[in-house]
């Protein structure tokens, strides 16, 4: 099979000069890991942010979401991930709810 | 899993030509997995597309790959495969492609069993050319071509290609991309015509003026329409109207196919056997 | 040159040279004049190991052609002028994504379904743009049962060497002609195969579309190791599409110049008793091509044997047009008659390369052939 190795200790990671902004990564992650932020130099002025990375549980949702090749997850193999947890589902409601961003100063 | 598709892509073109969240990317990292866990060399695999949006699916991958004329890439597919029997040929085509200009062709390739693949991406539009009505568009969306609402009788794909005698037929869906790479592996590992229908959005021409702008609202949609097959087929005919049943819809693995068919050709033509009867086909008439 | 005799039609003697010269596949549909090709390379091609199919239109034919050419076979179709009609948007996908492919048009009475058992000559301007854009057609006309033979094998060795479509017209009457033709033999045929150029080199440094100004591309065959893009579109060195400027450019330039800067390649006419035409006064030069030239050629002894001195020029080679051979005999011989079996489609084509408006015709468009004492009638009114 085709791999790639995944960079160390690295749930998921992203390749920003792929991402189009289109946000369905950020739809499809359960665990509230993945938001948009503005960046104005990118298409439609955005750009995909991994806001809490030690939540991923490596589903490789985001992965098979993407269509642009954008976002990558590691083998079960390279890395031991996170559980799904209530904080994470929570989190990832609010992002989905504050239209793919995580609201300011959340949880904060 | 860190798939690796750089390996399968032609890089220089890359980012590809589709909008933010279209379904062809979906589609063609999906085809790729396939592609690889079929463990093909790439010089064994020839893509062929036809013209729209997805007819840009042959330039991004690293195969044989030809750009035809709008509706032929059956037509074109079968020169290639019929002079290269033990090759592994994939079409791909939307909806206007493989339906409406391509129809007769999509038909004829059913009908022959050649084997080969055909992908049509099915996004219910004309995208490329800015939102005309398809052959698959619901009745009553607005296209530009019909600004007061469509008024076009749709039909379903996957009935005119068992009609026509593909011998597998599957639907699948972009929001289940894992189930989309399965069908795909079955339906290269089939010896014969492998019809897919795979629903995909276009939300930027079909969406926006349908009440659906966003991506998510199209995907939304399209799992509103659609449902597994074993499931669908426990629904009464009245419930099952407006839904589209989704996973393997036809597998014969006895239909022959037609290249090895052919060689029966070559081999009476050669003297080595005799001409082909009647008696050797199940369905006589 | 090593002959053999054979007895057949036109048609058949299409489908013979075509497996002589290595057809590898054909895709056809039936279409009255010309299905007989279809029916005989249906047995001749399985029989040598290739393919033929008969598709389910005009289009699917020449699609499917196109595609086995694309794989690198010598691919061959035949049809009749309402099928080159139909096939002409991807005979145009052919000449830009250079594709080499022999196509047959058995001509019949048209336009239309016009005289579908009848002969004409009226796809002679069509052959010279069949689809749209700037390209340069180059287009074949068997003025007998042996060039039916002889022009197929030329086709396929143009078609590799330009790498371009190629068209060879005949028409019912010499397609359906049942006699006696002198070929070459198949050791001949093969001896003067010239298959398409390749590259060898390693395939990082193979760019199919780059190369010199005036010469085709060098498409490498399928799953050979070397990968690449066909596509309708303007395209890079690579296949790939581009809309950028100058490589837009260069790729309709070099698909004009690859032809018409090699036209001594492709140019071949028949002098017949042209010899001693010197320019003198009532000296008659006849321009004549396909099934009409065996009457002019009969009409030609006719008029000498009643004091005229006559001689005919025929193009075999009709597009790209034998234009500086042309102007070199109107501009020596004062009478002039084109005879066609179309209402001067290649008389205007002779007006221009001659320069001359003063061009005199015979023409006949209601299927029924030229006698040669039509043409001497002819001959005797206006000369």
């Amino acid at each position: 099979m085709s791999k790639m190795v995944a960079p160390e200790n690295t749930p998921v990671w992203v390749d920003e000069s792929r991402c189009k902004a289109c946000d369905m990564c950020v739809d499809v992650c359960p665990a509230g890991v993945l938001s948009m932020r503005a960046e104005p130099s990118s298409t439609l002025g955005a750009m995909i942010d991994i806001v809490a990375l030690e939540a991923c549980i490596g589903c490789n949702e985001c992965e098979l979401a993407c269509p642009d090749f954008a976002i990558y997850v590691a083998e079960k193999s390279e890395y031991k991930f996170a559980k799904l947890t209530d904080e994470s589902k929570a989190r990832a409601e609010a992002i989905i709810n504050n239209n793919y961003r995580l609201p300011e100063n959340y949880g904060k | 899993m860190a798939f690796n598709y750089d390996k399968y892509l032609r890089l220089e073109k890359m980012p590809t030509l589709w909008c933010w969240g279209c379904g062809d990317g979906v589609i063609l990292k999906a085809f790729i997995r396939a592609v690889d866990k079929m463990g093909w060399s790439q010089d064994d695999v020839c893509v062929v597309s036809g013209i729209g949006c997805s007819g840009r699916f042959s330039s991004y991958v690293d195969f044989n790959t030809i750009h035809t004329t709008h509706g032929r890439t059956v037509a074109f597919a079968t020169g290639v495969k019929l002079a290269n029997p033990d090759k592994h040929v994939i079409c791909v085509g939307g909806d206007g492609d493989a339906l409406a200009i391509g129809g007769n062709h999509t038909i004829h390739g059913c009908r022959r069993n050649i084997d080969i693949n055909f992908i049509v991406i099915n996004n219910f539009i004309y995208g490329l050319t800015n939102s005309q009505t398809s052959p698959t568009t619901p009745q009553g969306m607005w296209t530009v071509s019909q600004k007061a609402g469509n008024i076009d009788p749709t039909f379903d794909a996957c009935d005119l290609a068992i009609a026509s005698g593909a011998s597998f037929v599957a639907r699948e869906k972009i929001t289940e991309p894992r189930k989309l790479e399965k069908i795909f592996i079955k339906g290269f590992q089939h010896r014969g015509f492998s019809f897919f229908d795979v629903i995909s959005n276009c939300h930027i021409n079909l969406g926006r003026k349908n009440k659906m702008a966003s991506a998510m609202e199209n995907l939304e949609w399209i799992d509103n329409i659609t449902m597994p097959k074993a499931k669908y087929d426990k629904l009464s005919e009245e419930e099952q109207l407006n839904l589209f049943p989704t996973g393997v819809l036809k597998h014969d693995e006895n239909a022959r196919e037609y290249c090895d068919m052919y060689e029966d050709i070559k081999a009476a033509q050669q003297g080595k056997r005799g001409v082909i009867t009647q008696d050797e086909f199940e369905k006589k008439i | 040159m090593e002959l053999r005799e054979i007895i057949s039609t036109g048609n058949d003697l299409n489908a013979i040279a075509a497996v002589d010269a290595g057809c590898e596949f054909f895709g056809g549909y039936p279409i009255t004049p010309s299905s007989e090709v279809m029916h005989t390379i249906s047995d001749l091609l399985p029989a040598a190991g290739g393919a033929a199919i008969q598709m389910e239109d005009e289009i699917a034919g020449i699609a499917a052609t196109a595609g086995a050419a694309m794989a690198g076979v010598r691919a061959m179709t035949a049809t009749s002028g309402p099928g080159v009609s139909l096939k002409a948007e991807n005979l145009g996908l052919a000449q830009m994504a250079e594709v080499p492919l022999v196509l047959v048009n058995v001509m019949r009475g048209g336009p239309s379904t016009g005289l579908p058992t009848r002969v004409s000559q009226g796809d002679v301007r069509q052959a010279r743009n069949p689809s749209h854009g700037d390209y340069r057609s180059i287009t074949l006309c068997a003025g007998n049962l042996a060039e039916c033979y002889t022009e197929v094998v030329r086709a396929f060795n143009l078609a590799d060497r330009f790498m371009q479509p190629v068209i060879v017209l005949t028409d019912e009457t010499i397609g359906h002609m049942h006699g006696k033709a002198m070929i070459p033999t198949v050791e001949e045929v093969k001896k003067g195969i010239v298959p398409r150029k390749t590259f060898d080199g390693p395939a990082e440094e193979y760019f199919p579309y780059e190369c010199g100004p005036t010469e085709p591309a060098t498409l490498n065959p399928m799953f050979k190791g070397y990968r690449y893009h066909f596509t309708g579109l303007h395209h890079d060195k690579k296949g790939f599409p581009t809309e950028e400027i100058e490589t837009c450019r260069k790729l309709i330039q070099r698909l004009e110049d690859k032809v018409m800067m090699h036209t001594d390649e492709i140019e071949l006419n028949e002098e017949f008793m042209m010899d001693d035409l010197t320019g003198e006064e009532g000296e008659v030069l006849i321009i004549a091509y396909g099934s009409v030239s065996l009457a002019a050629k009969e009409a030609i002894r006719h008029l000498r044997a009643d004091g005229i001195k006559a001689g005919l020029f025929r193009p075999i080679t009709l597009w790209p047009s034998p234009a500086d051979t042309i102007k070199k005999h109107t501009d020596k011989i004062k009478n002039v008659l084109c005879v066609e079996l179309n209402i001067r489609q290649y008389t205007e084509e002779v007006e221009r390369v001659s320069g001359r408006l003063d061009i005199e015709g015979l023409y006949k468009v209601n299927g029924r052939a030229l006698s040669p004492y039509e043409i001497v009638e002819k001959v005797k009114e206006v000369f």
